[in-house]
């Protein structure tokens, strides 16, 4: 594979500045949804509008200028199918008990948080575990398929451009409102902190990188199954040898950097998605701690209730299990696929809002009272 | 005018999961509104989450009590009372 060194470091600077920006401006989709059931207001959800507004404009204005080369559906954003709904209804309830979805566990791992290293190890361990039933599951998914259009403008067979245009024109309406009577700014006391529209239109820019140079948008979660693969091998080689889904090497991707068409999956292999994923991941821990050690609010505390390690664990198994179970995780559908108008990005969005507020119902019964 | 409240409680929620810090503020502000209330209580919250620092702020300030944020090495100080808070009690 050429252009291996280069590809690495990219993406460990994407990680980076990911972790950097997201550490110093909270950045929590997990919270964003979680906080509309639970205090009935979330700010933070105002500026991932912003996000995907931007991301939507930039990635459309690549695809025209020929900066950004895609066709869907392919192994990136694929066809609908009902799963990808459950899949985003489990994944909420998951995430709200981790206490932050799959970045922010990273993020909040690299500033110290031990509740977040459990999420990490569940992470880990759903990820795994979604290979004992992928086969039924790839089945499930197969009958439940519910059109053969992978776009919004497929589905209603109008151009894509046009179609991005109006929502553009929607979302710009709102956000302006929003813009006019202070919405999009938050009140800080704390020095460095960087406001949620400013690391809304950064992380724009990194997820349009990152698409035009690495062919494929923000995503963390097959590296986490590749991890437990690696681990599953060599602690159980015999049961690791039946399980058909890390034996698979069929996503596949151009990488515009090298214009080659690399195949990767799921198992212990070092292939084009380790490549960029692996990268992402350091970067963001490290940058996270790098940003926290520099705010000199690097800390680990270890006297938490047992309870809410217990979560966390179980919110990260939970999360890992529905991501592979709706193809990816939510910074791919959220940050790469609702901006192409992805079906299942869209229907995994949907499948959130009623998973954030089980999670709530969960978290505020059995967690922490409110 | 600056006051003297007469009791300090103070509640470390360092490194705990979110969103644990804004729960537990508001059931102790709940939980002890009465001597808030009548200015005798001053609660103070220990935590290292900067977010928490904003929605206390907004939430409890919305209650109608005076809210003071101070950063204190690697945690921040959360000093809530019902009246301005003399930070030499």
């Amino acid at each position: 594979m050429e252009k291996q060194t280069l590809i690495i470091v990219i993406s460990a600077v994407f990680g980076l500045g990911s972790g950097i920006i997201m550490h110093r401006s909270d950045f929590c989709i997990a919270g964003m949804f979680r906080d509309l059931f639970l205090f009935r207001n979330s700010p933070w959800l105002r500026s991932l509008v912003l996000l995907i507004a931007i991301s939507m404009l930039l990635f459309e204005t690549a695809r025209l200028l020929g900066i950004l080369s895609y066709s869907l559906p392919s192994p990136l954003f694929g066809l609908p199918a009902l799963t990808n709904l459950l899949g985003g209804i489990i994944f909420g309830i998951g995430m709200v008990l981790a206490g932050g979805c799959v970045v922010s566990t990273l993020y909040k791992l690299g500033a110290g948080s031990l509740p977040a290293a459990c999420a990490f190890i569940g992470l880990l361990i759903g990820s795994t575990l979604y290979a004992e039933f992928q086969p039924q599951w790839q089945q499930l998914d197969n009958a439940t398929r519910l059109s053969d259009a992978a776009t919004l403008p497929q589905l209603l067979h109008l151009p894509q451009t046009l179609v991005i245009f109006i929502t553009l024109v929607v979302l710009s309406a709102i956000l302006y409102r929003w813009h006019i009577k202070g919405l999009l700014l938050r009140p800080s006391w704390v020095s460095g902190y960087l406001q949620p529209r400013t690391a809304a239109v950064l992380l724009a820019v990194i997820g349009l990188l990152s698409f035009s140079l690495l062919g494929m948008p923000i995503g963390v979660t097959t590296s986490y199954a590749k991890v437990g693969s690696f681990v599953e091998e060599i602690l159980y080689p015999q049961h690791f040898a039946h399980l058909s889904y890390f034996h698979k090497q069929g996503f596949e991707y151009l990488l515009p950097l090298s214009n080659q068409t690399l195949h990767a999956g799921a198992g212990p292999f070092w292939d084009g998605l380790a490549l960029v994923q692996f990268p992402l991941i350091v970067g963001i821990i490290v940058g996270s701690t790098l940003s926290a050690i520099r705010m000199k609010k690097f800390n680990c505390h270890f006297n938490i209730p047992p309870v809410q390690l217990l979560s966390a664990l179980i919110g990260g198994i939970i999360m890992g299990l529905a991501a592979r179970m709706s193809t990816a995780c939510n910074i791919w559908h959220l940050l790469g696929g609702l901006p192409l108008l992805s079906l299942q990005s869209i229907l995994f969005t949907l499948g959130l809002i009623p998973g954030a507020w089980l999670g709530t119902l969960l978290f505020t019964r059995f967690v922490v009272k409110a | 005018m600056i006051e003297k409240t007469n009791q300090l409680i103070e509640i470390n929620v360092c490194g705990q999961i979110c969103p644990s810090t804004l729960l537990t503020t508001l059931r102790e502000v709940n939980k002890h509104r009465k001597l808030l209330s009548t200015g005798e209580l001053c609660l103070d919250i220990l935590t290292d989450n900067h977010d928490s620092t904003i929605r206390i702020c907004e939430a409890v300030g919305n209650m109608g009590y005076n809210v003071e944020v101070a950063e204190q090495g690697n945690y921040y100080r959360i000093s809530i009372a019902k009246i301005a808070i003399n930070k030499s009690l």
